[in-house]
């Protein structure tokens, strides 16, 4: 099987605040129309590393490209054109509390398309029906629950139809109840939109559930990198540590004794 | 000291931005209205009502202050000289920047801490242009016609204590209101008003964009911007005088 | 908002004022925190106050003197531009500016330990959140503002000086002869009375948006903006009938 070029690479990134390193030397691959997910524990720089991906922050050092194109060094021009590729899902979802739920999924659709009003409404319902919430349309934002704010926002990531979905600690904040739901969605949408996943997540259950390929950052650096059978069979013991903390259990020989 | 003038490098790096994304983008029209309106509507009862009693105050202070000279029917020129040239202007900037100023500052620092400009940015909608462009062209849309406003209530106000506080001749008063004020003591209000407006709303988005995390962070970002907008629009009176009736 | 909610805001304001003075004049008294606030309001706005009163005492003379120029009276000019830096425009700005900065802040930390519950972990320790965390900042404004108050003044007529003396090439003599003329004991105590009033008032707004904030970050925005509205409002509302009942007699 032929690979298609990579949609993004990051190339020797570092990046610091003060004297907090928070990226060092970080050079890794992210496959097109693959799910990559990047674990690490919290504050090891993976937010740091998406909003570098999307031209949020300026690396101090290093590349990133973006489809071919170094996003470090675009003009704010550039930039604003590559960013048409990406769809994000922020941690609570950065919807605007002054428009409607269907209102923030139409509102990139009003800015980047020459559409009408009921063609933008439309558009936004087949999103909204993507992510399992078809009526909600009207709904002001603050009456919506945690799981459902993360699905708004992930219709509002795709509605523009992007080549690539990041998605920012995508089961933060809410129960393992709802998180399975929103695992289970992404490898729907996965499933039907054939396009590239990066999601950053702390959850290894939910990385395994979803990745194709899996890394891990650990205090700024990339420990490891690979599918997610050569995860599973890594040798750092940083890694190793790390999902043994996190993974569940073995299942129990037999079925479970009943509470009485 | 050297905090201040990173402050200031920053404030001017917020300024051309501001300025780029307003003239590279096409203006807001919609939403310009939308802000001028909010503004217009929600600043007007409370300035009428601080206009009003700033006019009495006027009239009762100015009473004191001529009395002693033998100088009661000096009082219209002397409100419609403060109220139009210094009071009504500086008056309406301060109220407009506690209460849309604070506001623009805490709007956009909620949205700041909620990721909601990141999330503009991503969508390729530049965030200065989308948020601030529309409160500018609102507020400066606005600002001239409250002070207007404000100079009738207030003028009004002092007439009506002249008469019926104080006892004075309401026919005299306002012959000398109106002999000493021209119509472009008018105009240099607005003038005052429109660079009072501008002052307001780049000082309080500059503060929102700047906001630190947390709910102490909105709160801080909103004294902040309430603070030095009324300063910086106190000292910029003095230079408009200065220029305009020196 | 309709009337009835109006009224009831009030009655809901006046109550919790009513607990807040009762407290304040009632031991115990957390002088500790008390100095704190009041060092720090005062720190925090002396610049703000003077930084404003100046340009506006400026202002008057400049002004002023266009005014006086016409009977040929600029003699008259400094014993205008105290009277009224004493009565009005320092009392006022510097209430204002106290309610802008310090007021501001106070409901912003009350907001933000609301929103972070820490208001509520109070209470239910069973201390009085009153007690330690109102009450010091009231007293705090009650007392800061008139110290703010003398600063301010002080500032606004050094700004008409330096305004009549360095910019318009008034005699510096005639001007500070001229400084105490019309100004009596009456205008310093006056304006002392009204700034006593307008911090208590500054101090009541404030802790009470902050006290009653709800709504997140967000929340904590809005008990900020309101602080400052109510009180800028309040204080020319009340500003009136204090010069009123103050000045009111010596002309009239």
């Amino acid at each position: 099987m032929v690979e298609s070029p990579p949609i993004i690479r990051i190339d020797h990134l570092s990046k610091r605040f003060g004297s907090l390193v928070v990226l060092d030397d970080v050079s890794f691959d992210i496959p097109t129309g693959r799910t990559t997910v990047l674990l690490g524990p919290s504050g090891t720089g993976k937010s740091v590393l998406l909003k570098n991906i999307v031209g949020l922050i300026q690396p101090d050092a290093g590349h990133i490209w973006v489809d071919g194109v170094d996003i470090t060094t675009a003009s704010e021009r550039k930039k604003a054109e590559l960013r048409k590729l990406f769809g994000m899902l922020f941690q609570d979802g950065a919807l605007f509390d002054n428009l409607t739920a269907g209102e923030n999924v139409a509102f990139p659709l009003k800015f980047h398309t020459r559409l009408g009003e009921r063609e933008r409404r439309q558009k936004a319902l087949e999103a909204l029906a993507m992510v399992e919430l078809p009526d909600v349309f009207d709904r002001p934002t603050s009456a919506l629950s945690g799981g459902q704010r993360k699905r708004v926002g992930l219709a509002r990531a795709i509605v523009l139809e992007p080549k690539v979905v990041l998605f920012d600690e995508p089961n933060s904040g809410l129960d393992p109840i709802t998180s399975d739901t929103i695992d289970e969605l992404i490898v729907h949408m996965k499933a039907k939109l054939g396009i590239t996943f990066l999601v950053i997540t702390h959850d290894i259950v939910q990385a395994l559930h979803i990745a194709d390929q899996i890394g891990m950052l650990y205090k700024g650096r990339l420990v490891e990198y690979g599918t997610t059978e050569a995860f599973l069979r890594t040798r750092q013991q940083i890694v190793r540590d790390f999902m043994q903390r996190n993974a569940t259990l073995p299942p129990p020989d037999g079925p479970l004794i009943p509470i009485p | 000291m050297i905090a201040g003038i990173t402050g200031l490098g920053r404030f001017g790096g917020f300024l051309a931005t501001l300025v780029v994304a307003s003239v590279t983008h096409r203006p807001p029209i919609r939403s310009t209205f939308e802000e001028a309106y909010r503004i217009g509507v929600r600043s007007l009862p409370i300035l009428l009502t601080i206009s009003v009693f700033v006019g009495t105050n006027l009239s009762v202070q100015g009473y004191n202050a001529f009395a002693p000279l033998g100088g009661q029917r000096l009082i219209g020129m002397f409100v419609a000289l403060a109220g139009v040239r210094e009071l009504a202007p500086i008056m309406v900037a301060a109220m407009v920047a506690a209460k849309a100023g604070t506001e623009m500052a805490s709007q956009i620092a909620v949205m700041r801490i909620r990721q909601q400009i990141d999330a503009l940015e991503v969508m390729s909608i530049n965030p200065h242009w989308y948020l601030v462009t529309p409160r500018l062209f609102g507020i400066v849309l606005v600002l001239p016609a409250l002070t207007v406003l404000s100079v009738f209530a207030l003028v009004t106000a002092s007439w009506l204590v002249a008469i019926f506080q104080l006892g004075l001749n309401g026919q005299q008063f306002i012959e000398y209101a109106s002999s000493t004020t021209r119509l472009v003591d008018l105009w240099y209000c607005m003038v005052k008003a429109f660079a009072f407006g501008i002052t307001i709303c780049v000082v309080s988005c500059y503060y929102g964009f700047q906001s630190s995390p947390g709910p102490s962070g909105v709160g801080s970002a909103t004294n902040a911007a309430v603070v030095s907008s009324a300063v910086a629009c106190a000292v910029s009176n003095y230079l408009l005088s200065r220029v305009l009736y020196g | 908002m309709s009337s009835g909610g109006v009224i009831a805001g009030i009655g809901r304001f006046g109550i919790f004022a009513g607990h807040v003075v009762w407290r304040s004049l009632t031991p115990p008294w957390e002088l500790h925190e008390f100095s704190r606030h009041l060092w720090q309001v005062t720190t925090r706005c002396v610049l703000p106050v003077c930084a404003t009163v100046a340009p506006l005492g400026m202002v008057m003379a400049l002004q002023g003197l266009k005014i006086f120029e016409l009977f040929g009276a600029q003699q008259l000019l400094s014993s205008l531009v105290s009277v009224a830096v004493f009565r009005e425009l320092s009392p006022v700005l510097a209430s204002v500016l106290v309610a802008a900065q310090g007021g501001s802040s106070f409901a912003a930390e009350l907001g933000a330990m609301r929103i972070k519950e820490e208001l509520d972990a109070t209470e239910v320790m069973a201390v009085d959140s009153l007690r330690i965390h109102v009450v010091p900042r009231f007293l705090a404004a009650v007392v800061a503002t008139p110290l703010l108050n003398l600063a301010g003044s002080l500032a606004g007529i050094a700004g008409g000086w330096l305004s009549a003396v360095v910019f318009e090439g008034e005699s510096s003599g005639q001007f500070l002869s001229n400084l105490w003329r019309l100004t009596q004991p009456i205008d310093l105590v006056g304006g002392t009375i009204k700034t006593l009033v307008f911090g208590a008032l500054v101090g009541l707004i404030s802790c009470y948006q902050g006290f009653h904030a709800t709504g997140g970050a967000a929340g904590v925005g809005k008990a900020v903006n309101d602080t400052v509205v109510y009180a800028a409002t309040t204080f020319i509302v009340a500003n009136y009938f204090l010069t009123s009942a103050l000045f009111g007699a010596i002309g009239g």
